[in-house]
C-alpha cells in the first residue's frame, strides 16, 4: 500500500495555469498504477518516473510542477520504501521520537527540486527536475510506528518538537483519533504560519543563511497521518 | 380437396400469428423483462442468481491508441469497473483502438479491399476481454464515455481462458451484430445490445468494432457482463426470433461449419448425374467463373454441392485468386486449411487475419497450407496472427518467392528472432509490422534487402532501440519509400529525420505521432518541408512543439498536403498560419485538412471549413 503527496508550485497562477492540476493528476496517476498493481513494492522511485510519464501521455498538455513524496508499506517484509523529490517529505515517530525522516531537496533556497512540464516555448527556462532525482530509502517499521507525510507547508512553520507534541496526544490508532490528531496538527501549523513574531523553521533558515527574517511562512498545507497497525481484512 | 385443408391451413395460419405476435411481443420489451424473467425464474428456481461482472483482464486485442506498458489511451483500461463513465470526454483511462471515421482508406497508404468480403462483416478493430466466472449471458452492458456507437458485434466464446486443461471445442458465438450505425453527439451512453441466448457458458467475450462513422476516436471505459450460473430454462418469452438472425450464421451452424461438412460430403458420396445442366451448358465456361465471382466463399461452397458441373466450378482454383478468411476468422482451423488447399493453388491474395487463435490453426497445418498454396502469393495478412512463430515466417520466407505485401500487424507473440527471415523476401513493397517485437538487426537486415518497400509501418515497435539508426539506413536503402509509419518511435531526432528526408525524396505520407525527441528548433519539420515536396499526409500528433514557421514551410512546400495532425495550442497566430497553408496548398485536397488533439478542436474543423469554402468560392483554383 502507498501513500502519496506532492505540492503544486505556486507560481503558475502568474501564466494562468492551476497549480493544484498538475500535483493533483501525479498523486492521481500514482493511485491509479498503485492500484493496478503496475508498480514494485522497492521501488517507489519507479511509481514516480511511471506517473510521470503517464501525465506526458495526456493529448492535451498539462502544465505545471510540483514535488512528490511517496512512501510504500511492504506488508510481507515489513519494509518501508520511500521516495522523496523536492520540500514535501515524511517522519517517522517510534516511542515518541523520530527515528526517520526525508531529507529536502533543494536547488536554492526556497526553490525545491520539482518535477514539471513547462509550455514548449518555456522548456529549459522552467525548472524541471527528472524523477529520477528523487531520494529513496528503505528501512524496517515496526506496529505502532506512526507516518507522517506532509508538504513543506508543515515542515516550515512547526519544528520536530510541536509535532511530536501533537502525536504524544494520539490515544488509539483508530480511524477518528488519527484523522483529529492530522487535522490539529495542521491547524496549528496554519495559525503558525500567519503569527509574524514567531521564529518558524523557515525564518530560522532564513536567518542562518543571511536574511534577517521572522514569523511563519503561509503556505498550503497538507498532512497525511497513518499507524502501523495489523493487517485485518 | 375436401373442406378440412383450407380449415386446417387457416387455424395453422392463426397459430402462427399468435406466435409471431407473442415472439415480437418478447423481443421489444426483452431487455426490459429480462431481470423480471430472471426474478421470475428465481421464485420457481432459488439457484439462477444472476451474477455481475466487470472484465477481469483483457487477453487480446488488434491496436490502440496508447504506448505499449502505459495505462493511456490502452486497452487494457477495458477491464475493471469503469474509470470515467458517466462523465463524457477524453479521457486517459480509457480504451481507445488506433483509428476512426475514413482517414486511413484516403491516405497513400490505404490497402484495397478484399473483394467478396460478406455484406454482414463490418468489424474493423476487436478486443477480447476475460471474466472471472462462466454465465450464461443474460445481458452485456458497454460503457463508452467519447463518440459511442463503434461496436458492431459481441461475441461469446465456450473455451475458460483459466482452466487449467486445453478446451475439447473452442466455439464461438454471434450474441449481437448489426451494421455501424451513426449516433448523435459524442456524450457518454452505457451501450446494451439485445443478446441472444446460448447454449453455453462464457467467460470469454469479444466486442468488435467498426469506427468508420465516428468523428473523432470512440473511447470505453467498461464492459458489465451480467449472467445466471444455471442454464436458464428456454421459454418463448425469452426466445427471440430475429429477422437478421435467419442469414448465413444460423445456416452455417446447421451445415456444422460450411466448409469442412460439404467437402465431406463430395469425398464420399457420388454427386447425383443430371443428363443436362439446363442453361448453364450454353453458357460459357467464363461467364460462369464471373457469376460465380461475386459470391462469398460459403456460398461458394454450397453452390458447389448443387451438381457436378458447378462443383467443378466452385472448386477451380480461378475462384480462389483473392481469398479472405478473416470474416470468417471463429471457424477457420485446419482442416479448413485442408480442404481449400486443393483449390488455393493459385492464390495471389490470402487474408488470414484474426483466425487461427487458441490453437485453431498448428504451426504444420499453416506450414503445410503454405507449401501447397503459397508460390503465387503476393499479398499475405497476418494480423493478430498468435498461432505464427518462426517457423511459420520461415515456410513463408521460403515459400513465398513473389510476396510483395506483408502485414504482421499485432503479431505480439511472435519471437524477435522470426522477424530475421523476412529479409530473404526481396520483392516485398509493403511490409506492416505495427505493435510487433521486430529487433534492431532484423529491421536493418530487412531494410538492406528489402530494396522495393514502398510502405512499412514500425509503429509501436519497441524493441527498436536507435530509430536513428533505421531511418539513415532507409534513407541510403529505400528509395522507393512512399509511406512509413513511425508513430510512438520514441528515440528518432532531427538526425534520423535529415538522413530520411534526403534519401526518400517520393515519401508522400510520413507518421511522426507521438515522437517527442523531435524538436522543431532544430529545423526538422522545416528540413520535412523542404525536401519532402510529395507529402499528402503528415501527422506530427502530440508534438508541443511544432511552431507558426514550420506550418509557413508546409504551406510554401508540401502542396499536396492533405492530412495533417499537428497538436493547435490556442495561439491565434496559429489560425493565421493554417489559413496561410489553406491558401497556398490546393483548395480541392486541403478540404479534408485535418487537426486533430485540439481543445477547440470542433471550432478548429468548423473555421477550416469555412475558410476553405470561402477561399473556393473567391480563388481561380490552383494547379495539382
Amino acid at each position: 500500500m502507498g501513500i502519496g503527496v506532492a505540492d503544486g508550485v505556486g507560481g503558475w497562477r502568474d501564466y494562468g495555469v492551476d497549480p493544484s492540476q498538475f500535483s493533483g493528476t501525479l498523486m492521481r496517476t500514482c493511485e491509479r498504477l498503485v492500484k493496478e498493481g503496475r508498480f514494485v513494492p522497492s521501488n517507489p522511485v519507479g511509481i514516480l518516473t511511471t506517473s510521470y510519464c503517464e501525465l506526458l501521455q495526456n493529448k492535451v498538455p498539462l502544465l505545471g510542477s510540483s514535488t512528490a513524496c511517496i512512501v510504500v508499506l511492504d506488508r510481507t517484509s515489513h519494509r518501508l520504501h520511500t521516495a522523496n523529490l523536492g520540500d514535501s517529505g515524511f517522519l517517522v515517530v517510534r516511542g515518541g521520537e523520530v527515528v526517520h525522516r526525508s531529507d529536502e531537496q533543494q536547488h536554492y533556497f526556497n526553490t525545491p527540486f520539482q518535477l514539471s512540464i513547462a509550455p514548449p516555448e518555456a522548456e529549459g527556462v522552467v525548472l524541471s527536475d527528472s524523477p529520477d532525482a528523487a531520494d529513496s530509502t528503505s528501512f524496517d517499521v515496526q506496529l505502532g510506528d506512526i507516518i507522517l507525510t506532509a508538504t513543506d507547508g508543515l515542515f516550515d512553520n512547526m519544528p520536530d518538537y510541536m509535532i511530536l507534541q501533537e502525536l504524544k496526544k494520539l490515544k488509539n490508532s483508530n480511524y477518528e483519533s488519527i484523522q483529529q490528531t492530522a487535522r490539529s496538527i495542521a491547524e496549528q501549523a496554519h495559525e503558525l504560519a500567519y503569527d509574524p513574531t514567531y521564529m518558524s523553521p523557515f525564518a530560522q533558515f532564513a536567518c542562518d543563511n543571511g536574511l534577517n527574517v521572522r514569523g511563519g511562512k503561509p503556505d498550503d498545507i497538507t498532512v497525511l497521518l497513518s499507524i502501523v497497525a495489523e493487517y485485518t481484512d | 380437396m375436401s373442406p378440412v385443408f383450407p380449415m386446417l391451413t387457416v387455424l395453422s395460419m392463426f397459430y402462427y400469428i399468435c406466435l409471431r405476435r407473442r415472439a415480437r411481443t418478447a423481443t421489444r420489451g426483452e431487455m426490459m423483462n429480462s431481470r423480471r424473467a430472471i426474478e421470475s425464474n428465481n421464485r420457481a428456481l432459488p439457484i439462477n442468481v444472476e451474477i455481475v461482472q466487470y472484465a477481469k483482464e483483457v487477453l487480446d486485442f488488434s491496436s490502440h491508441y496508447g504506448s505499449e506498458n502505459s495505462m493511456s489511451y490502452t486497452m487494457w483500461n477495458l477491464a475493471g469497473i469503469q474509470n470515467v463513465y458517466p462523465s463524457s470526454g477524453d479521457f486517459t483511462q480509457t480504451a481507445v483502438f488506433r483509428t476512426y471515421g475514413t482517414w486511413w482508406d484516403q491516405c497513400p497508404s490505404a490497402r484495397l479491399p478484399f473483394k467478396r468480403t460478406p455484406p454482414n462483416f463490418y468489424s474493423q478493430d476487436y478486443v477480447e476481454l476475460a471474466f472471472e466466472d462462466p454465465v450464461y449471458p443474460t445481458a452485456v452492458h458497454i460503457l463508452e464515455t467519447y463518440h459511442p456507437g463503434a461496436v458492431v458485434r459481441v461475441l461469446a466464446c465456450s473455451a475458460n481462458p483459466y482452466s487449467q486443461n486445453p478446451p475439447a471445442e473452442v466455439r464461438w458465438e454471434v450474441l449481437w451484430s448489426e451494421a455501424p450505425t451513426k449516433v448523435n453527439g459524442p456524450q457518454a451512453r452505457q451501450f446494451t445490445p439485445c443478446i441472444k441466448q446460448i447454449n453455453f457458458p462464457t467467460n470469454l467475450i469479444r466486442l468488435e468494432v467498426n469506427s468508420s462513422l465516428l468523428d473523432y476516436y470512440t473511447e470505453l471505459d467498461a464492459v458489465v457482463l451480467h449472467g445466471v450460473k444455471e442454464r436458464p430454462v428456454l421459454s418463448l418469452k425469452t426466445t427471440m426470433i430475429d429477422m437478421n438472425d435467419i442469414d448465413e450464421d444460423e445456416d452455417e451452424e446447421k451445415d456444422g461449419g460450411g466448409m469442412e461438412s460439404l467437402n465431406k460430403q463430395f469425398s464420399v458420396a457420388a454427386l447425383k448425374e443430371w443428363p443436362t445442366n439446363g442453361y448453364f451448358d450454353k453458357l460459357p465456361y467464363e461467364l460462369i467463373q464471373l457469376i460465380l465471382s461475386h459470391l462469398t466463399v460459403p456460398d461458394l461452397c454450397r453452390l458447389a454441392q448443387t451438381c457436378k458441373l458447378l462443383y467443378q466450378h466452385c472448386c477451380d482454383p480461378l475462384q480462389y485468386i483473392h481469398l479472405s478468411l478473416q470474416p470468417y476468422w471463429a471457424r477457420i482451423n485446419d482442416t479448413s486449411l485442408e480442404y481449400l488447399q486443393s483449390r488455393c493453388t493459385l492464390v495471389q491474395w490470402l487474408n488470414l487475419s484474426w483466425t487461427g487463435n487458441r490453437g485453431a490453426i498448428s504451426v504444420s497445418g499453416f506450414s503445410r497450407f503454405m507449401k501447397i498454396c503459397g508460390s503465387e502469393l503476393v499479398r499475405l495478412e497476418l494480423a493478430c496472427g498468435h498461432f505464427l512463430n518462426e517457423t511459420c515466417l520461415e515456410v513463408i520466407a521460403e515459400t513465398c518467392v513473389n510476396l510483395q505485401e506483408l502485414n504482421l500487424s499485432s503479431c505480439d507473440k511472435l519471437p524477435p528472432q522470426a522477424f530475421n527471415h523476412i529479409a530473404k523476401v526481396g520483392s516485398l513493397k509493403r511490409l506492416i509490422l505495427y505493435r510487433t517485437k521486430v529487433e534492431q538487426t532484423a529491421l536493418l537486415s530487412i531494410l538492406n534487402f528489402c530494396s522495393e518497400l514502398q510502405h512499412l509501418s514500425l509503429g509501436s515497435c519497441v524493441m527498436i532501440e536507435d530509430y536513428d539508426l533505421i531511418a539513415s539506413m532507409m534513407g541510403a536503402k529505400c528509395k522507393k519509400l512512399r509511406t512509413l509509419d513511425l508513430w510512438r518511435c520514441k528515440n528518432i531526432t532531427e538526425n534520423g529525420i535529415a538522413e530520411l528526408a534526403s534519401g526518400c525524396q517520393l515519401l508522400e505520407e510520413l507518421d511522426l505521432g507521438w515522437c517527442p525527441t523531435l524538436q522543431s528548433s532544430t529545423g526538422c519539420f522545416t528540413n520535412i518541408a523542404r525536401k519532402l515536396p510529395n507529402l499528402q499526409k503528415l501527422f506530427l500528433t502530440a508534438n508541443r512543439s511544432v511552431c507558426d514557421t514550420d506550418i509557413e514551410e508546409l504551406a510554401a512546400n508540401c502542396t499536396h498536403l492533405r492530412q495533417l495532425d499537428i497538436l493547435v495550442n490556442t495561439d491565434h497566430q496559429m489560425w493565421s498560419v493554417i489559413w496561410d497553408l489553406l491558401h497556398y496548398c490546393c483548395l480541392q485536397s486541403i478540404l479534408s485538412c485535418i487537426v486533430s488533439h485540439c481543445p477547440l478542436e470542433k471550432q478548429a474543423k468548423h473555421f477550416i471549413q469555412q475558410q476553405a469554402v470561402a477561399l473556393q468560392k473567391t480563388s481561380k483554383g490552383c494547379q495539382n
